[in-house]
């Protein structure tokens, strides 16, 4: 036997070994698998939704709807401004963007001037003007939609993320797909579907609310709480920066929200919250964001119900920087909204006013001046500048959408019980063995000895793709299956090929090895062709795809790549066994 | 010594059939069936009362919502039909679900309708015209959009939204747990309501008309949006063709540009009678449809390289011999492996489309189709129009070469095959 022979077959062992590693996580059930794996090899196939069970959800975030209040919103403004003026003026919205102001006598066109357009310079464009017929036209800017749309998008991202978060979904999907929001939750109840899909088609709100601080009733929750609980009451001091006034308040806090939300919402009789008020979370990481942050906790805030002022009233938000270089946020509010604000802030200068998305604080900072139109949120804490700049650009990007609130439009959605998934696997498992026992007695009868080299290399093949989709953490669709069977009728047509080739060689009188030589050399490209034009179409199919088809595509696309491989180098091998060995060549050849 | 070895074979080696000599009956067969597949197109759209859609265009193409709904004792299509209608759903399309085997035990149907939400247009119109007063608040603006999950409703003063939603379930609309929220800022008095899902409604009609308990699970529900399904078909045109391109491209890359348009032909060939059998079958056509046909493009790819490969080969080999003898001696010289091939696959796939349940069948069944077809195609479209285009091409070489002109240098295996 050549030296190379051998160095292959430590090659293919290795893979193959490699292989079996790493399918034992996906085969061998949790508690039966020895700890070398739990620390090595932990990656498994997933099933996909429609095998497991569980809902699937497209969302479009529905600008025209966003973009058409708003606009109906400016118009109402506009008209009342004006109607100070002269009682000559109507104001007709046209389409979602525009608006026509017209005057019977045209001459009070004039009071549409760049003194009253000015508040909403960064809002409206002016398209045309009539003086004749005393019109004008008004036009919601359209790089505005377009930053909506990119605002509104990651708004919803994340509130979807919050309320899915509330559910305790154990593995939630939520991803921006283009325009789309794609949510994949698998293994839901059944009797959840309705419920979920209801709480996250919501439309998001934002609301200011302030937050009510040295409260006898805070006092008396803190005290009430049992010394070693998870939960527990901590102080906190803060001085007004003008007056030197101090702030004093008591908030719980814990490592594990659902606990604390559950301790919330079980407060009942002298504990209960007072009606006017409500105990909302934040969600504390002084150090790094993610799940894995070791000292991210939640503290409540005691809450005024009733929002101050609510996100519909800003106009515009920015990332800006504070005398110290510090990244902060500033914000604008509407003429009518900058009424609101200074009088909700003037009566409360020295607390905090919370900031809150779909009941969930995002932040709560101190009022330190009465806000007016203007305003700036200093964000505290002394974390790293990167992590603080990117806290800005979300909560920039919170109230900007905030400012326009737009809903959510279901597009596509798949729910699948999960016994519809059993059924489905249970099925398939038996048409893909019938297929296999069928190519597999085929081979043998028609090829016999190569036969039985193809159909071991058509198991390899098997074995690789597995091992490959495991490698990934893959997740295997009902499509995806049918990917595998058509792998098994498509791995054995690399081997008709060569082996056609082969006994053509033969019948030329060719001696085996040589026949087995030309064979695969000759055979080689075409089956390498094939394989190409297979691949270019699966990645076409993944590109298009979606969730399941998807899933089809990348089966399809790993079987061809483990095909190439075993049908044609390890098969050539396995036949090297048989012709290759110098001296004891056989006469004919089994195939 | 091994010469006369012994295989079991099905197709001999000596085998020597006129494919190419009888091209003008297959190529004719094939345009007989591509005019049956576009005549089947309208045909279904208009003339056969019972489809009314060119293909069976399934939910993710249409918009629409499939819901699977298990029953507890056999149940009629017919009534299950009648009991949707009386609810207001229209034209529900009913059939049984499961696979062949088991469609005597199981009660399982599959619901298609073409809404997305419960409210039609007109329930919309009634439903405005109930909530005109709730309490003292007086209704300014109802929005609704069909095929849209909520409703914006707009009052002059605040309503207190559990009021709206018993409001609304008067009016014959149920929202859902927590279903209706104030939308926007307060003193805009906008009210979002979200609806209760299909399966809800689909339940609570098929339990009013067939006794309560009747319906015993709804394992399955899929539903799209009609804009959402628009698009869907456009970029699955839009992939099939760009598949086909990309493909061509690496044929004329590997081969030489004669060899692509054959195949061009070749693969919309195969893309357009798998669509025709579905059209003939009027079996749902799907995105799971639509990813058999991909597939069925690059298998049937590559049946058709194994017989431009030999082709290549031979004619470099023959070069004394007439190109279209040439292809004739490969087609039946690869005859053997192109059927041996197809079959394995054909083969699996029949038995997923036997054995197997939902998508998997529908898949199988195009990939049946798509196999055959695609094996035909390799051997009576692809290669008579790379014989056309040989002789033009050689025709058009003879021009040149008759010009003192300088010759392009071309690789041996690319030389020209005298006709």
């Amino acid at each position: 036997m050549e030296r190379s022979w051998w160095w292959k077959a430590v090659l293919y062992g290795c893979a193959v070994i490699l292989a079996c590693l790493y399918l034992v996580p996906t085969v061998v059930p949790e508690e039966k698998r020895p700890a070398f794996f739990k620390d090595h090899f932990t990656k498994r196939i997933q099933l996909g939704l429609d095998l497991q069970g569980g809902l699937h959800l497209v969302y479009e975030v529905n600008i025209d709807k966003a973009v058409s209040s708003k606009v109906d919103r400016l118009s109402n403004d506009i008209e009342d401004t004006i109607k100070k003026k002269t009682a000559d003026v109507t104001v007709a919205r046209e389409g979602r963007d525009d608006m026509v102001v017209s005057f019977k006598n045209p001459a009070g066109l004039a009071n549409v001037d760049a003194d009253l357009l000015k508040p909403y310079r960064h809002d409206l464009d002016e398209v045309s003007r009539d003086a004749a017929a005393g019109t004008v036209r008004l036009r919601y800017d359209p790089d505005r939609v377009a930053e909506v749309e990119e605002l509104a998008l990651r708004q919803a991202i994340e509130t979807i993320r919050g309320r899915v978060d509330k559910f305790g979904v154990a593995e939630p999907t939520i991803i921006k797909k283009g325009t789309d929001i794609v949510v994949e939750l698998p293994g839901l109840k059944q009797s959840d579907f309705e419920r979920i899909k209801s709480i996250i088609g919501r439309t998001a709100q934002l609301e200011f609310k302030i937050v009510d601080d040295g409260t006898e009733y805070m006092k008396k929750l803190a005290a009430s709480l049992p010394k070693e609980g998870p939960i527990k009451a901590e102080p906190e001091t803060w001085t007004e920066k003008h007056s030197g006034a101090q702030h004093e308040d008591v908030f719980l806090r814990s490592k594990d929200r659902q606990g604390l939300e559950k301790f919330v919402a079980g407060l009942a009789g002298e504990l209960a919250v007072p009606p006017d008020r409500e105990l909302a979370l934040e969600e504390i990481s002084p150090r790094e964001s993610g799940e894995a942050a070791p000292d991210k906790f939640y503290r409540t805030y005691l809450l005024k119900k009733r929002a101050g002022v609510t996100g519909e009233y800003l106009a515009m938000a920015d990332a800006t920087w504070d005398e110290m270089g510090r990244p902060e946020v500033s914000f604008t509010m509407n003429r009518q909204g900058s009424d609101m604000m200074e009088k909700l802030t003037g009566e409360n200068v020295g607390r905090k006013m919370a900031i809150v998305l779909d009941d969930k604080i995002t932040s709560a900072p101190v009022i330190e001046s009465k806000i007016g139109e203007r305003g700036r949120i200093t964000m505290g804490g002394y974390g790293d500048p990167f992590k603080l700049q990117q806290e800005v650009k979300d909560l920039v990007a919170v109230l900007r959408s905030g400012a326009l609130p737009a809903p959510l439009k279901k597009s596509f959605e798949t729910q699948v019980g999960a016994t519809m998934g059993q059924d489905s696997i249970d099925k398939a498992k038996f048409s893909m063995l019938i297929g296999a026992v069928a190519v597999v007695l085929f081979m043998l009868i028609y090829y016999r000895m190569a036969g039985f080299i193809a159909n071991l290399a058509m198991v390899l093949n098997m074995l690789f793709m597995v091992a490959i989709l495991a490698a990934f953490e893959a997740s295997l669709t009902l499509p995806g299956i049918a990917g595998l069977v058509l792998t098994i009728g498509m791995a054995v047509d690399s081997n008709i090929i060569i082996y056609e080739r082969i006994r053509e060689e033969l019948r030329q009188g060719k001696s085996p090895r040589t026949a087995v030589d030309a064979g695969f050399q000759r055979a080689f490209w075409t089956v390498f062709d094939a394989h190409v034009t297979n691949f270019v179409a699966g990645i076409v199919l993944y590109s298009y795809g979606s969730g399941p088809i998807r899933g089809f595509a990348v089966t399809l696309l790993v079987g061809i790549v483990s095909n190439l491989l075993t049908s044609v180098w390890i098969s050539r091998w396995m036949f090297d066994l048989i012709v290759g060995r110098r001296g004891s060549v056989p006469v004919t050849l089994s195939i | 010594m091994a010469a006369n070895q012994k295989f079991f074979e099905v197709i001999k080696p000596g085998i020597d059939l006129d494919f190419i000599g009888t091209q003008k009956y297959w190529i004719g067969t094939s345009i007989t069936l591509l005019l049956v597949t576009f005549l089947m197109l309208p045909i279904n759209a208009y003339v056969i009362k019972s489809r009314g859609h060119a293909l069976n265009w399934g939910v993710d193409f249409r918009g629409g919502t499939e819901i699977v709904v298990d029953f507890s004792k056999p149940v009629d299509a017919g009534a299950i039909r009648a009991a949707l209608e009386a609810k207001g759903f229209e034209n529900p399309d009913v059939v049984k679900y499961g696979s062949a085997m088991e469609r005597g035990s199981s009660n399982a149907f599959m619901i298609r309708l073409g809404a997305v939400s419960v409210m039609s247009p007109e329930q919309a119109k009634k439903v405005e015209v109930a909530l005109a007063r709730v309490g003292d608040a007086i209704l300014k603006k109802f929005e609704f959009s069909e095929g849209g999950d909520k409703v914006y409703i707009r009052f002059d003063k605040a309503v207190d939204p559990t009021a709206l939603a018993a409001a609304l379930r008067v009016a014959g609309t149920n929202t859902t747990d927590k279903g209706v929220q104030q939308f926007g800022p307060p003193q805009d008095h906008t009210y979002e309501a979200t609806l209760v899902g299909m399966e809800s409604e689909v339940r609570a009609a098929l339990d009013a008309k067939l006794g309560a308990g009747t319906v015993t699970s709804i394992p399955q529900v899929s539903s799209v949006g009609a804009k959402a399904g628009k698009e869907l078909q456009l970029d699955g045109i839009r992939a099939l063709l760009g598949a086909i391109l990309l493909i061509v491209v690496y044929i004329a890359f590997r081969f030489d540009f004669r060899y692509g348009p054959g195949t061009i032909v070749a693969l919309l060939h195969d893309a357009l009678l798998t669509v025709g059998a579905f059209a003939i079958t009027y079996k749902e056509f799907s995105l799971t449809t639509l990813a058999a046909i991909l597939t069925i493009i690059g298998y049937s790819m590559s049946d058709t390289i194994v017989v431009f490969d030999r082709i290549r080969e031979n004619a470099s080999r023959y070069r004394d011999r007439a190109f279209d003898r040439v292809v004739n001696h490969a087609i039946n010289e690869t005859l053997s492996r192109t059927i041996l091939t197809s079959a394995t696959v054909f083969f699996v796939t029949l038995a997923m489309n036997i054995f197997g349940s939902g998508v998997i069948r529908d898949f199988a069944f195009a990939m049946n189709v798509g196999v055959i077809v695609g094996t035909y195609s390799s051997i009576f479209i692809a290669s008579p129009i790379l014989i056309w285009l040989n002789e033009k091409y050689v025709a058009a070489q003879k021009r040149q070469a008759a010009r003192p002109a300088r010759r392009p240098v071309r690789r041996e295996e690319e030389e020209p095959v005298e006709t």
